[in-house]
């Protein structure tokens, strides 16, 4: 009996020995975040002496006005950019649902995004978006023919929260669009067509058909493109940090309690209610649409 | 009928124009990033008037500027050396650990990959800084093995899921047809289940190159403004001091380039049917 379980403990680590220094690796680099994420949270730092495990960081951060500011700023970044970037990549889904010559020439262009470094998107907008003689601003002032003047002066872009934040939204949306097209396009794709002619032929417009056949079959999807890309929104670095500077969100902060402070302490803490925000969210988003499916179903 | 077909072709008109809308809104940023990186001094600082829409005298004055530079070699070859050794140690790692999981339906399955992948779900800012604090701790903080143990750690999870595909698409005949025919094991693994793999291993391995490539956030926490410089580092440094634009953007194209390149490989790699026909 005991031998013929040693044969078989034998013959299981014959199969899975190659996956073991991966798992190691990984599993062992997850409990070094965790453990050390864990233990600079919980360590204070005041005049050379070194407290843990305390609270006390949490409670300065807290307390900090900065933290709570990027908090908000990162609650509104997420709640507008998530449903926006949801609209682009339905936008470019449907526009690729529809069978035609060089679909598939167009779907890779539409791709394109995708391929180029956030850290290079970062830097167009830097560039496009400059003050004063960005081609942004000349378009706005109406300088180029065909496009109505739109302000009297040009725009300061990264010296506003509202305009910093917002072209770095413009930034996410545009390199991330594609993978929302994608998710939606699948889900597009699984359709059954014969639902549309059936439709068609009783007698039903675009608008009941994308309401009550679109809609609720692509659900899923949607569901799948809010939650993966609310999350991406939380996690959001590039962007802010290169176009946004000193209007913090969440993440930036977390990059200037390290490295403008050397605060490793106040940057976990920051770390970790980041990811907090991120499960809450996710249990969040998972309830409302489950509640939005069972609506449109019932209608 | 008349109606109809004049409703048809506003709908049609309508369809064209959203797909030139969004092609506009795709291509034009790459274009002007193009524009930028080839433009001369005239056509960026231009005074209040409107910047051109093409270059007043197209150069590429800036290419020349940086190839001529010693500092911008040490640059790439930091990147590319960085790149290639978390190709090498991902693929180490990663495409047994593929084989494993792709082949054999071992008990918790499913547990296992979450609990390798879980790694990812992290946001990297939030690893960054333990991973940098454990790094600084081994006195490894600003090294070639920090970088490289970091990137490989982003990658793994990707080698491993992509990998797994390959293999599982495999059909299981071909492997018992081998084994019968007397092959053990490791031949096996090298003559008849790697190389029908290749292409989606190449896939992980272009896709490991990438993402090391134009990775900015570990690049930033490990190195800093350490003696090691990647591309992502030096495009951020240079963003730091305001430099002139088209040398900005010129820093961007180069940095991206090979990205769009390996991209559209890695898109034919993905489509290719690689089993097709294999077992008689």
């Amino acid at each position: 009996m005991f031998l013929e379980w040693i044969k078989k403990q034998g013959k299981l680590f014959y199969e899975i020995w190659p996956l073991i220094p991966a798992a190691a690796y990984l599993i062992g680099f997850l409990i070094i975040i965790g453990i050390y994420l864990i233990n600079l949270s919980l360590t204070f730092a005041n005049a050379g002496i070194i407290y843990y495990p305390t609270l006390k960081t949490f409670y300065d951060v807290f307390s900090n006005p900065k933290f709570l500011h990027a908090l908000i700023s990162t609650t509104i970044f997420v709640v507008i950019g998530t449903p926006l970037e949801l609209i682009a990549g339905l936008f470019l889904a449907l526009i690729l649902y529809k069978s035609f010559i060089f679909r598939n020439f167009i779907r890779s262009i539409f791709l394109i995004p995708l391929a180029i470094p956030a850290l290079v998107t970062a830097t167009l907008l830097f560039i496009l978006f400059d003050f004063p003689g960005g081609h942004i601003n000349h378009l706005l002032m109406g300088k180029y023919p065909l496009f109505p003047q739109l302000i009297q002066e040009a725009l300061n872009w990264r010296a506003s929260e509202f305009l910093a934040l917002g072209i770095s939204m413009i930034g996410k949306i545009w390199r991330d669009m594609p993978i929302s097209m994608l998710i939606l396009l699948a889900g597009l794709n699984s359709i059954d067509p014969e639902l549309f002619d059936s439709a068609k032929t009783m007698g039903a417009g675009i608008r009941q058909r994308i309401i009550y056949i679109i809609l609720p079959l692509i659900i899923p999807s949607i569901s799948a493109v809010v939650l993966l890309r609310s999350i991406e929104m939380w996690k959001e670095f590039i962007f802010p940090f290169v176009l946004a500077g000193k209007y913090n969100l969440l993440s930036t902060l977390i990059e200037s309690f390290y490295n403008d402070w050397g605060n490793s302490y106040a940057a976990s803490v920051v770390a970790l209610i980041m990811v907090f925000c991120i499960i809450i969210t996710a249990y969040l988003f998972i309830l409302l649409m489950e509640y939005f499916k069972k609506r449109i179903l019932r209608s | 009928m008349n109606i109809y077909s004049v409703k048809d072709k506003l709908k049609k008109l309508i369809w064209v124009g959203s797909i030139v809308f969004a092609l506009a809104l795709i291509l034009l940023p790459l274009y002007l990033l193009i524009k930028y990186s080839i433009s001369d001094a005239s056509s960026i600082n231009t005074g209040g008037a409107p910047i051109p829409l093409w270059p007043y005298h197209p150069t590429l004055k800036c290419y020349k500027y940086l190839f001529s530079d010693t500092q911008f070699y040490n640059v790439l070859s930091n990147s590319l050396i960085i790149a290639l050794l978390t190709v090498i140690i991902s693929m180490i790692l990663g495409v047994p650990a593929a084989y494993v999981l792709g082949k054999y339906k071992l008990p918790g399955r499913h547990l296992l990959i979450l609990g390798l992948i879980s790694v990812r779900l992290f946001p990297d800012i939030a690893s960054v800084i333990p991973i940098a604090e454990f790094f600084i701790k081994l006195r490894l903080h600003n090294t070639y093995t920090s970088i490289v143990l970091a990137h490989s750690l982003l990658a793994l999870p990707y080698v491993i899921f992509i990998g797994m595909s390959a293999f599982e698409s495999i059909p299981l005949d071909l492997e018992q047809q081998a084994r019968v025919m007397g092959a053990k094991g490791f031949t096996i693994f090298f003559r008849v289940l790697f190389p029908l793999a290749m292409p989606g291993l190449a896939a992980a391995a272009i896709y490991t190159f990438l993402l090391s490539w134009d990775e900015f956030i570990f690049a930033y926490f490990l190195l800093g403004l350490g003696k090691i410089t990647t591309l992502t580092l030096f495009l951020k440094q240079k963003l730091a001091y305001s430099p002139p634009q088209n040398l900005l953007a010129t820093i961007s194209v180069i940095l991206s380039v090979p990205v769009i390149i390996f991209s559209l490989l890695l898109q034919k790699y993905m489509a290719a049917g690689i089993t097709t026909g294999s077992v008689k």
